[in-house]
């Protein structure tokens, strides 16, 4: 087969991809940097590692289980496997290259090299416990990482894109397994490799089927609310404050199960400063990509200062690091907190730092924002109701910081210096994102700047 | 069918299918005019109940009483309440269900007695006689302190002093109501006595109300004891060893994981209620999220083979919030019971359409729930019409007024005189009898009588309602329930959605590849289940219920 007609058909099936992170950049380059063969015969599995080299010479890695088969399809593999298809090449007559994590044949290869902790070439199996072994099917909603579940028992996390080293989703889950932790779902096993650097495959973990993610019930409760416009948050049947509060006493208990789990240090006021210089560096280009945000430069660069002015000493530990209610799966029993990647964008070094789980406390905050506000962005009634929001997105902040500090004893408000700077910071960056994804809703993130300006200043935002 | 001639092919298990439709006898039918139903009056009935469609009737205490606890203080446990008639009106009450394949349960209360009963009169004034010791007798109002006080609003103690014997008596429940003492062997088997009586007459079993408090152990809480469990394994052997189709209903308001214990090892109760559940249900609704119930039914255990779950979503008691957290007990409290008048002990005394402010599709919601869940449903008199309630009568009579017939004078329920009805019939706009009746409904073939008789008729269909296993589908949609009900070949997809909006739910339904799903109410095929995730989109408070058949088209 010939490998450049390959490299080229899966540059031009890339950009198609949820999970290429390299939209809106230019390809310089895509070369195969590893490829192991899985299955061999007449339907072939490889695990193709590409680098992709951009036109400012930086390459990402991204991991591609390919499928091949050769000849004419009949009608059912067909239509079966065309929403996974990569394309067509030329290899002695036409073969048929597509996505192997949608065909159960040659997923049941990835969940029998974990389940007997199987070594092919670079890569090798683990596992933690005895697995069941069940056929496999693609989860259809493509995110930054493709899913397969086997049977109802485990999902066979993917990441698409390959970092060197341990990634920190399967670090952390393994230390919190290791310790019990009821707040994750544990680690049944994982895939690693050596080639074309050590880094994680692919993390298994039980698969809950009846869980929703907590985005989805906290937006459900907003709609609620906002179909009795004559009622208040508190007195709405579909008040979430409740479960706020449950999930607040959540991540205080996930945050002492990585406390126990993991190293922990103190930051003072020399890590204060670096902190204050990072939040400025980050805010410097924040302003260049999002104009409306020079407007409200300079109060958010005064709530910085006042970080790098502190004079306390600060416990850090790590911590989830893109915590928002889209990470929380309620399962029949309670909630378990998913994905521990951290933020995306950010390098390994960023996101396996020791940080305050303010942190954490300020990405939920934010998100309670999001999901008080976002419904109203094409809602003909949005002047109305403005108010409902707020009075819903308070509510529930509140309820969660108390259910935090019902288990944890401190009170993430008392930190107000750093929680504010940490949800300026949080909500800079998705300023830029949204004024690059999403422009209609900018002004989500806008608003809620405005509040946490206007409060730590005393004026009326802008 | 007749039950009467059936008698040669015996079906032990007919409670795990059946739908229960609880009546008081008092609110139903007045036969004589004399203000209060009676016997005869629901004999005249039985033929509607055939109609509708339910298995078995569930009476309140029949028995004679002084009536301070709606029947529940016994007087006589061999005699029919006189404003309901005599034994011979029983006898032919029951001759006249099995006739029709109905079926007759009635409550029966074990623990205690009123305080009129003449073993209770016997046991006070006269120590060392025959019934000396059939009570709990103590020097100290101090024994058992433990032991929680149910009806926390009027009693402060599980023990009232009688000036009489110059002693404390023992009473889990009012103070007029004494407990009786299991540790005397005659007393057990006196109550074995009772049961044999009744049986003998051709009752199909009894709810057992109040098990849990039988037998008092100093050191606990005196409930749920062994020796509780032991004497009901004996009631059951008892039972099995003469009668058949016979069944023994525990009501026990205990968690489920404590209630299981009455089922036994499919050797004590056939059947108990589940508490926690209908309140949950509420919740879940109100919330529009299938969680509150998702959490409870994974939180039930299993239970043996011949035993059963009694389901409900009101009765003649009021919403019970005891299996709630206090912070859930505050939510319902908020969302259900605006008005203090509507709180009662620490339950909302209001009927389901009141509850439900009157809405069509929620009490369609809630109904469809309640007949496919796991567990045989227990339908409470009226609210197949959508009967109202009165919050303004005492206690717990306000879910208790006549039922209503037709619009005639006294809601055709009695040709007494208004003023001697035993509680006022219904007049409001909304609910009154003008408005709500079973004529009325019986005319108009959407009204949801018809709806209701409809929707039991296919469960009758499907046994798989009573027998199937239960596995309930997540989907990413917290606002949709969907569950699957098999039994062998017999499969059932129901997916109810939750809230008032509309809303789409994709459905992981890869384990029925190839299957089609036929809409059980109006048999239309929607199209083959694949592989990929199963769209379905709902109306608000819509729910499906799909049988998911192997045929080809």
């Amino acid at each position: 087969m010939s490998g450049f007609a390959l490299e080229q058909a899966l540059e031009l099936s890339l950009p198609g991809h949820r999970w290429f992170a390299g939209k809106g950049r230019t390809i310089a380059a895509v070369t195969v940097a590893a490829s192991v063969t899985l299955v061999e015969g007449p339907v072939e599995a490889r695990l193709v590692t590409l680098a992709v080299r951009y036109d400012d010479d930086e390459v990402d890695h991204y991991q591609l289980p390919l499928g091949f088969r050769r000849g004419e399809l009949d009608d059912e593999t067909q239509r079966s496997l065309a929403a996974a298809a990569f394309g067509e090449i030329d290899d002695d007559g036409p073969v048929f290259v597509y996505d192997a994590l949608a065909d159960p044949s040659l997923t049941a290869v990835l969940l029998d090299a974990i389940a007997e902790e199987r070594v092919v070439g670079p890569l090798t199996g683990h596992r933690r416990q005895q697995l069941d072994v069940a056929p496999g099917r693609l989860l259809a909603v493509e995110q930054s990482n493709s899913s397969v579940v086997f049977g109802d028992s485990s999902i066979l996390k993917f990441y698409r894109r390959l970092q060197h080293g341990r990634n920190p989703d399967l670090e952390v889950v393994l230390a919190l397994s290791e310790i019990g932790s009821a707040h994750v779902a544990p680690v049944l096993g994982w895939l690693e490799t050596t080639d074309p650097f050590p880094a994680t495959v692919a993390l298994l973990q039980p698969f809950y089927r009846s869980g929703t993610d907590g985005w989805v019930s906290a937006v459900a409760s907003v709609r609620d609310l906002f179909a009795e416009r004559d009622l208040h948050a508190a007195e709405v049947g579909g008040d979430f404050a409740g479960e706020s509060n449950r999930l607040g006493q959540l991540i205080a208990s996930l945050h002492a199960d990585l406390i126990r789990a993991l190293p922990v240090d103190e930051a003072g006021p020399a890590e204060h400063s670096r902190l204050a210089t990072q939040l400025h560096d980050r805010l410097r280009e924040a302003v260049q990509a999002a104009p409306e945000l020079e407007s409200r430069r300079v109060a958010i660069a005064a709530a910085y200062d006042e970080v790098g002015t502190l004079d306390i000493v600060v416990p850090r530990q790590r911590v989830h690091g893109d915590l928002h209610l889209g990470q929380l799966l309620r399962v029949d029993t309670g909630w378990v907190v998913l994905d521990f990647e951290g933020e995306p964008a950010r390098s390994l070094a960023e996101r396996t730092a020791l940080m305050s789980p303010l942190r954490d406390i300020a990405g939920m905050l934010r998100s309670f924002d999001y999901a008080a506000r976002h419904l109203l962005s094409e809602h003909p009634g949005r002047a109305d109701l403005e108010y409902r929001a707020a009075e819903w997105a308070d509510r529930n902040r509140e309820a969660f910081c108390d259910g935090y500090t019902d288990v944890s004893t401190a009170d993430p408000r008392k930190d107000a210096v750093l929680l504010r700077a940490f949800e300026l910071d949080k909500a800079v960056y998705e300023t830029v994102y949204e004024s690059r994804n999403r422009p209609t809703w900018i002004w989500i993130p806008l608003a809620g700047i405005d509040r946490l300006i206007g409060r730590a200043t005393g004026a009326d935002g802008d | 069918m007749s039950l009467a001639d059936d008698g040669s092919r015996p079906d032990p298990g007919w409670y795990k299918r059946a739908v229960f439709y609880e009546v008081l006898i008092r609110g139903f039918a007045d036969e004589n005019g004399d203000g209060t139903g009676d016997i005869r009056g629901l004999i005249d009935k039985l033929d509607y109940l055939q109609w509708l469609g339910v298995d078995c009737i569930w009476l309140l205490p029949i028995y004679s009483s002084p009536l301070r606890d709606g029947g529940y203080d016994i007087s006589d446990f061999f005699q029919v309440l006189p404003e309901f008639g005599t034994l011979g009106d029983f006898v032919e009450l029951v001759e006249e269900a099995h006739r029709r394949g109905l079926r007759i349960i009635a409550d029966l209360v074990m623990n205690h007695t009123s305080d009129a009963h003449p073993w209770f009169e016997s046991s006070r004034s006269d120590p060392t006689g025959p019934h000396g010791d059939w009570y709990v007798w103590s020097d100290s109002d101090e024994v058992y302190p433990d032991a929680r006080i149910i009806f926390i609003d009027t009693e402060k103690s599980n023990w009232t002093w009688d000036p009489v014997r110059q002693q404390y008596y023992w009473h889990r429940f009012f103070s007029h109501q004494p407990d009786l003492n299991y540790e005397n062997p005659a007393v057990a088997d006196t109550m074995i006595e009772v049961l044999r009586f009744w049986l003998d007459l051709g009752i199909d079993g009894f709810r057992l109300d109040a098990v849990p408090y039988l037998y008092e152990e100093e050191g606990t809480n005196c409930e749920n004891l062994k020796p509780t469990h032991e004497y009901l394994k004996r009631v059951r052997r008892e039972i099995d060893s003469q009668y058949t189709d016979r069944v023994l209903l525990a009501e026990a308001n205990q968690w489920p994981s404590d209630v299981v214990e009455y089922f036994g090892d499919d050797d004590e109760c056939h059947m108990a209620f589940h508490f926690p559940l209908m309140p949950r249900l509420f919740m879940a609704v109100r919330r529009e999220s299938r969680y509150p119930i998702s959490e409870i039914l994974a939180q039930t255990p299993a239970i043996p083979d011949g035993c059963q779950w009694g389901i409900f979503l009101r009765n003649h008691d009021e919403l019970t919030l005891e299996m709630v957290t206090d912070e859930e007990r505050d939510y319902m409290y908020a969302e259900y019971a605006k008005d203090p008048r509507m709180k009662a002990n620490v339950g909302i005394r209001r009927r389901l359409a009141p509850l439900l402010e009157n809405s069509r599709d929620q009490i369609e919601l809630f109904t469809t729930l309640l007949l496919s869940l796991p567990g045989s449903p227990v339908l409470y008199y009226g609210d197949e019409i959508g009967m109202g309630d009165n919050i303004y009568l005492g206690d717990r009579d306000g879910v208790r007024t006549p039922m209503q017939w037709t619009m005639d004078r006294n809601a055709g329920f009695s040709k007494a005189d208004y003023a001697r009805l035993y509680l006022p019939v219904l007049q409001d706009p909304v609910y009154g009898y003008q408005a709500i009746n079973v004529e009325a409904q019986t005319r108009n073939s959407a009204s949801l009588l018809w709806w209701t008789k409809r929707m039991i008729e296919v469960r009758r269909q499907h046994p798989v309602f009573g027998l199937g296993s239960f596995d309930e589908l997540g989907s990413s949609n917290p606002s949709v329930l969907a569950f699957v009900r098999e039994f062998g070949d017999d499969k059932v997809l129901c997916v109810s959605n939750l809230s008032r909006f509309a809303q789409p739910v994709e459905l992981d339904l890869s384990r029925f590849e190839g299957t089609l799903p036929r809409e059980l109410l109006g048999g239309v095929s929607f199209p083959r289940i694949g592989q990929l995730p199963y769209l379905l989109t709902l109306a608000s408070h819509g729910s499906y219920w799909f049988q998911l058949t192997t045929e080809s088209t």
